[in-house]
């Protein structure tokens, strides 16, 4: 490591310190009992492709696919030991214990690509990235991005929050998006086949360039429905307080 | 890029306010370099503990120190006001044309007939929001066969079982918890409205029994905690 890089390893590593000492400081009257503040890591090497489902309750969730056969979780939080793990063959759980509502954990996942994905969340942002298995995300208050994926099927669901997804739609595959309060943007190829049923109770539906391919149309003042080249998958978007978007890549 | 510049916009990556090329290029980078994962790590802790520092609000007597000075400062005449007000606007030096300030003139009262208009419709229309805090269940008419009546009364089931457990949930959670299930409400409150303008609106009776559904997730999520 260069000189540079571990004078600015080390700053991090004293600012963390000095941090996790006023925060251990601090008395809230509702915090749960503040255990020494760190992490929960965890690494697993499924033999298969994994279902990996994750129940968090607050903070953020990162995803990311790699190139390598392991499964890493990191978590971090004040209390490591209020979240538990499961393996039940292919299956990894890992969850924020239910008796444990208060705690606040943003976890960073590395996965292989092919992993399928359920994430569960109350408020904090959910990122993806790389991902070729179906995902599922469920959350009340999060922004929700899912990048270069290429899943058969994906779901996801928001009370409030925008919705961000970026990716190829897999023949025979089924997508949906809702979000009661966000915008919901699609960047998709240009050559995508697709049925498409849009709804969006307050504001627009932009098409822009799929407007055009569109055939077997059905337009209101609320919704838009259509196949897109030969159809195919079903795209399945709909928010009450947003707009929604489909973005030509 | 070396490690150094993925490290400095590491920082900005866990803000999440990277372009998407430039957020891609990092994930990549990460999943790889051992080193740089390791300061994302310790840059995620500081981020992590620092959101758990308590607000500090300032006591009564900062404040009351505060309005003294604002008062001592505060011109008391009117002509001193006047003056004062004159003398901020010199100093920002404008430097108008008479057709510049005859355009800055027609501008102003162009944003305020805009912002009259706005105000009168406003007043006219009952709000989202206004509707939702009449909604509660009434107005669930509007959904009559069995099945509807059935996930009514599973919500307020919910809701009630909520309701007893939320003491003992942290303040964050409380707030998300209102936020979320105000802003059910408001939806179903827009539907409802709209479906009153026209019942025959099949778009807006469908999005009004999801909303329903989403509400019934909404408690049936919160009665875990």
């Amino acid at each position: 490591m260069s000189k540079s890089r571990q004078g600015f390893g080390d700053a991090c590593r004293a600012a963390t310190a000095a941090l996790s000492v006023a925060a251990l400081g601090a008395s809230a009257p509702y915090a749960p009992a503040v255990e020494r503040p760190g992490r929960f890591e965890r690494s697993y090497t499924p033999r298969g492709a994994a279902h990996f489902t994750l129940s968090n309750v607050s903070g953020d969730i990162t995803v990311t696919a790699w190139g390598r056969r392991t499964v890493s979780v990191l978590a971090i939080t004040e209390s490591p030991a209020a979240i538990e793990d499961r393996v039940v063959g292919t299956d990894i759980l890992v969850s924020v214990k239910q008796a444990a509502p208060t705690i606040r954990a943003d976890f960073r996942i590395y996965v292989p690509a092919n992993t399928s994905l359920s994430l569960k969340n109350v408020l904090g942002k959910i990122n993806v990235s790389g991902v070729t298995g179906d995902i599922v995300v469920t959350s009340f208050e999060s922004e929700v991005r899912l990048q270069d994926v290429q899943a058969a099927s994906v779901e996801v669901r928001v009370t409030t929050g925008d919705i961000y997804f970026d990716g190829q739609l897999r023949e025979g595959g089924a997508y949906s998006f809702q979000s009661m309060k966000g915008d919901i943007d699609l960047n998709l190829p240009g050559g995508a086949a697709f049925n498409l049923a849009a709804r969006a109770l307050s504001e627009k539906i932009n098409l822009g360039e799929f407007a055009k391919g569109l055939t077997g149309v059905t337009k209101g003042a609320k919704m838009v429905s259509g196949n897109h080249l030969a159809g195919g998958p079903r795209l399945t978007v709909t928010t009450y307080d947003g707009r929604i978007v489909l973005h030509k890549k | 890029m070396a490690c150094q510049e993925y490290q400095e916009l590491i920082s900005d990556y866990i803000d999440g306010t990277l372009e998407l090329g430039e957020e891609a290029r990092i994930e990549r980078h990460l999943a790889d370099c051992d080193g740089c994962r390791a300061v994302r790590d310790d840059l995620l802790q500081i981020v992590h503990f620092s959101r758990q520092l308590p607000l500090h609000t300032p006591s009564s007597e900062v404040w009351t120190q505060l309005q003294t000075k604002i008062a001592a400062e505060r011109p008391t005449h009117f002509g001193s006001r006047v003056a004062a007000w004159v003398s901020r606007l010199k100093n920002l030096e404008l430097n108008l044309s008479v057709p510049q300030l005859a355009a800055s003139a027609a501008a102003l009262l162009i944003i305020f007939s805009v912002a009259l208009i706005i105000s009168r419709q406003s007043a006219e229309t009952p709000s989202a929001s206004s509707l939702a805090g009449r909604s509660g269940t009434a107005g669930m008419n509007l959904l009559s066969n069995a099945e509807d009546q059935e996930i009514e009364e599973k919500i307020e089931r919910l809701r009630e079982s909520v309701e007893q457990r939320r003491v003992t949930w942290s303040p964050e959670l409380q707030v998300a918890y209102d936020r979320s299930i105000r802003q059910v409400d408001q939806c179903l409150a827009t539907c409802r409205q709209q479906l009153s303008g026209d019942p025959s609106d099949q778009v807006s009776k469908d999005l009004m029994r999801d909303a329903y559904l989403e509400k019934q997730r909404l408690l049936e999520g919160f009665t875990k905690f």
